[in-house]
Parts: C-alpha cells; sequence; structure tokens
C-alpha cells in the first residue's frame, strides 16, 4: 500500500501550509526540503541537487507526487538534494509538510 | 562527533570558539545569539553562529575539510533559524568559500574586498529590485534612502527638491525594525506624504539596504564609534543590486549636521558612487525657526509631550498619527 495511506487525518481536513518548516540534512545522500505558504497558488518547487542532470526531474516529481497524495495545494518548496534516495525524499517531504501544517494527528506504523 | 546548541555561546565553550575563530583569522561576534559547535573527544571541528537571520562565523578545522562538517553545522543554523521563525536567511564569509557556500543553499548577493554576502532566496535580491521597475522612465532615475522615523518637513523637502529634479524618483523606507517607530508606520506616512508627487514612488529597502546584513553597524546604540562604519557592503548592493537594475544615477541625501554614523555613511557614498556612475547630490538642510528640521528633534519633542511644537515640522500626515497617539498611548513608541 501506498506509504501516505498510513497517516490518518482527520475527515475532510486538507493540509494547509502554515508556516516555514523544514525536515532533513544538507549533508551526503540526504535532502534538506523546506515548505512554506505558497504566494502564487499551486505547488512551486525549487531544487538544487548535485544529481540534478541524472535525477533533477524524477525529485521534483517525487516532492510534487507526495503533497498531491497529502491533498497540500499551495506550498512554495525549497529541496536542497546531495543524492538522497526517493523513499528519503518522500520521507523528508511528508515530514516538512506536517511540520507547516502545525499538524501531529499522524501515526507511524498505519494498520496494525 | 558531538554538536553542541548553545544560545548563545558562554564560558569555556564560548571561549574555544573564539580561540578556534582565531587560528582561521576569523572574528567571533558578541552580538551572535545561537552558536553551534560541532566536537570529537572535546576537540572542536567546525563551529557557526547566527544573529537573528545573519548566519556568520562560521569556520572548519582546516585538517578536517572536505568531511561535510560544514554542512553538519550549517544544518543545525538553518534547522534552528527556522524553527526561530527566520526564513529568508543572510550569511557572511570569505569570498574564496563562495563554492562551499553555494552547494549548501546559499547564492550570492554581493562582495567586497574580504566579505562575501549570500542569502538562501535564488535571485532573492534580484526578484525584490526587479518588482519596483517603472515602466516608460523618462528622463533621470534618482534615489532616496531613508529611515523616516518619522517623515519630516525635512524629508518632505529633500523628496520635493529631488522629484523636481528627477523622471523618476525611487524612495527607498529602511524595512529593518530597530528604529522607535515600525517600518508599516514609517512606510505608511511616507507613502502617504509621496502620493502628492507622480514621479516618486516608494518602496521597502528589504533586508538589502542599511540593514543588518549590509551595516551592520548603523544601528550601533553607540554612535561615536565612527571609526567603525562599515558600509562597502551596502554601498556594493545598492549600485550592483539596485542602482543598475533601475537606471539610478543619481542618489540625493541631505546634509548631515547631527549624526556621525549618517556623516560618515554620506561620505562614503560620496567616495563611491561616482566610480559606479552614480552621481551623489546633497541637499542643505530645511530650517524651520534656524533649526535644522530632524527627526530625532521631532521623537524629542514627542517624548516632552510638546505636540504643538512638532506641527511646524512634519507634513500632515505624520502629524496625524503623532496626534492619534495621544489617544492610545499603548500604540506611542516613546
Amino acid at each position: 500500500m501506498p506509504l501516505d495511506s498510513l497517516i490518518i487525518l482527520q475527515e475532510g481536513t486538507r493540509l494547509k501550509i502554515e508556516k516555514t518548516a523544514v525536515a532533513g540534512t544538507m549533508e551526503s545522500s540526504d535532502i534538506m526540503v523546506t515548505l512554506s505558504p505558497g504566494s502564487v497558488g499551486g505547488i512551486e518547487i525549487e531544487l538544487e541537487s548535485s544529481v540534478e542532470k541524472q535525477f533533477g526531474n524524477a525529485i521534483r516529481s517525487t516532492i510534487q507526487d507526495v503533497l498531491t497524495e497529502l491533498d497540500v495545494k499551495n506550498a512554495h518548496v525549497k529541496a536542497l538534494d546531495k543524492g538522497a534516495l526517493d523513499c528519503t525524499v518522500r520521507a523528508r517531504v511528508k515530514t516538512a509538510a506536517y511540520r507547516a501544517c502545525n499538524c501531529d494527528s499522524y501515526q507511524f506504523g498505519g494498520q496494525n | 562527533m558531538e554538536t553542541i546548541v548553545m544560545a548563545p555561546a558562554a564560558g569555556r565553550k564560548k571561549a574555544d570558539v573564539i580561540r578556534f575563530l582565531d587560528r582561521l583569522s576569523l572574528s567571533f561576534d558578541p552580538k551572535v545569539q545561537v552558536t553551534v559547535l560541532l566536537e570529537e573527544d572535546g576537540e572542536l571541528l567546525a563551529t557557526g553562529s547566527r544573529d537573528k537571520n545573519l548566519l556568520k562565523c562560521i569556520g572548519v578545522s582546516p585538517e578536517r575539510r572536505g568531511e561535510g562538517l560544514a554542512a553538519a553545522v550549517m544544518t543545525v543554523l538553518v534547522q534552528d533559524a527556522i524553527a526561530a521563525g527566520f526564513s529568508h536567511l543572510f550569511l557572511f564569509t570569505t569570498p574564496s568559500n563562495q563554492e562551499l557556500f553555494s552547494g549548501l543553499g546559499f547564492y550570492p548577493i554581493a562582495v567586497t574586498g574580504d566579505v562575501l554576502l549570500m542569502e538562501n532566496q535564488k535571485n532573492g535580491v534580484r526578484d525584490f529590485v526587479a518588482s519596483f521597475a517603472v515602466p516608460d522612465t523618462k528622463g533621470i532615475t534618482g534615489a532616496i534612502v531613508a529611515n523616516a522615523n518619522p517623515f519630516t518637513n525635512g524629508h518632505l523637502y529633500l523628496v520635493e527638491t529631488a522629484a523636481s529634479q528627477c523622471g523618476t524618483l525611487h524612495l527607498f523606507i529602511l524595512s529593518e525594525e530597530q528604529s522607535t517607530f515600525p517600518f508599516e508606520v514609517r512606510m505608511e506616512l511616507a507613502q502617504k506624504t509621496a502620493a502628492r508627487f507622480p514621479n516618486v514612488f516608494v518602496h521597502p529597502t528589504g533586508e538589502y539596504l542599511i540593514s543588518s546584513a549590509t551595516f551592520p553597524n548603523y544601528f550601533l546604540k553607540d554612535k561615536s564609534r565612527t571609526a567603525e562604519v562599515n558600509c562597502a557592503l551596502d554601498l556594493e548592493v545598492f549600485c550592483k543590486c539596485f542602482a543598475k537594475p533601475l537606471h539610478i544615477t543619481r542618489r540625493y541625501v541631505g546634509e548631515e549636521p547631527f549624526c556621525p554614523v549618517t556623516a560618515r555613511y554620506n561620505q562614503a557614498l560620496r567616495e563611491t558612487l561616482p566610480g559606479n556612475g552614480i552621481e551623489l547630490i546633497t541637499i542643505p538642510r530645511r530650517e524651520e525657526n534656524g533649526l535644522a528640521v530632524s527627526a530625532s528633534q521631532v521623537r524629542r519633542l514627542l517624548a516632552e509631550g510638546k505636540l504643538e511644537e512638532i506641527r511646524p515640522l512634519v507634513p500632515e500626515p505624520t502629524f496625524s498619527y503623532l496626534a492619534s497617539l495621544k489617544n492610545s498611548p499603548e500604540r506611542n513608541p516613546l
């Protein structure tokens, strides 16, 4: 099952980015994701990646996917990538999104 | 490896940081609020500090470069800054470190001899200034940078004189919140009074002109230390990032008989601007009853409750605002 279905959200809540939040580090094999309320409407992604040529578009599309799955409609994403694996990208984006929404109603492990 | 965050650094650790930076020919700024230390077996390997939204005093042990220690320090500094509510960050470093910090999400704004100023927004200053462009500019484009704390008849006279000599006049109001009156008030009063001049455009300076980042000592409480006034970075940002894209060829300043820091700043403008194709025009102070009108005088009269004596010194919007403070003393900053 997709990772994001493990998140329990109150019914009808949509994640709204309320403040700037960050997840991840600048260290090798990681990605630092900073999420802020969007200014232009929609998802805006600004990516700096050490593997931009090989994986830039793949990383952008992963970021977009995670936010779509979380039903985030409006956000500015700044990502500093140091060669993170796809699962790392997903985890960092999701963590940053939850922090930016002041939301703590998630359960790790999900379906027991 | 151990990461220590101190807010602020104190005691033996602080002494360690000072000694460590000294070996790298860097100095520790006592104003910083947060210092990060990276240690291994009690030995300091890397450090970095933050003063509000400004990252500085960042250094890595020469024997341990290339191991990602700068990234580790920067990670903690940036995470801590964002948690403290600062997302637009600036960084001071030496020009030789540009590549290192470019890899850590920072972009260059301006460089002078030994200092490089960077920010964590791509095209930050470029986009900020581009939003001020005026279409169909005719004639000379001039600029004034003012704190307007608050806007007086002295400012009005300066703006009026400059506006009469320019096709377009950009009036920049200091965004930095270190003045008696909040930015919002200073900006609004400037806009209301400048509205009578169709060729005057009022903008914020953002964090780019006369800010803690570009001109740290402007806001020093002890204004006698003029020898330390270091505004080279500020002038570089004005010339390259503001004047150039906006085609500003003139900067207007008021004569400064009172504040030694501003007087020193004006002197630096005189020395630097012509080499960048910008003419500096100094306008004599407007006098009222034989006294030069100044914002500091207005603030003093306000503190003494002499509202009527302020009336001849300020434009109507400023007077209305100051008079309104009487009814809501909680908003009175004095």
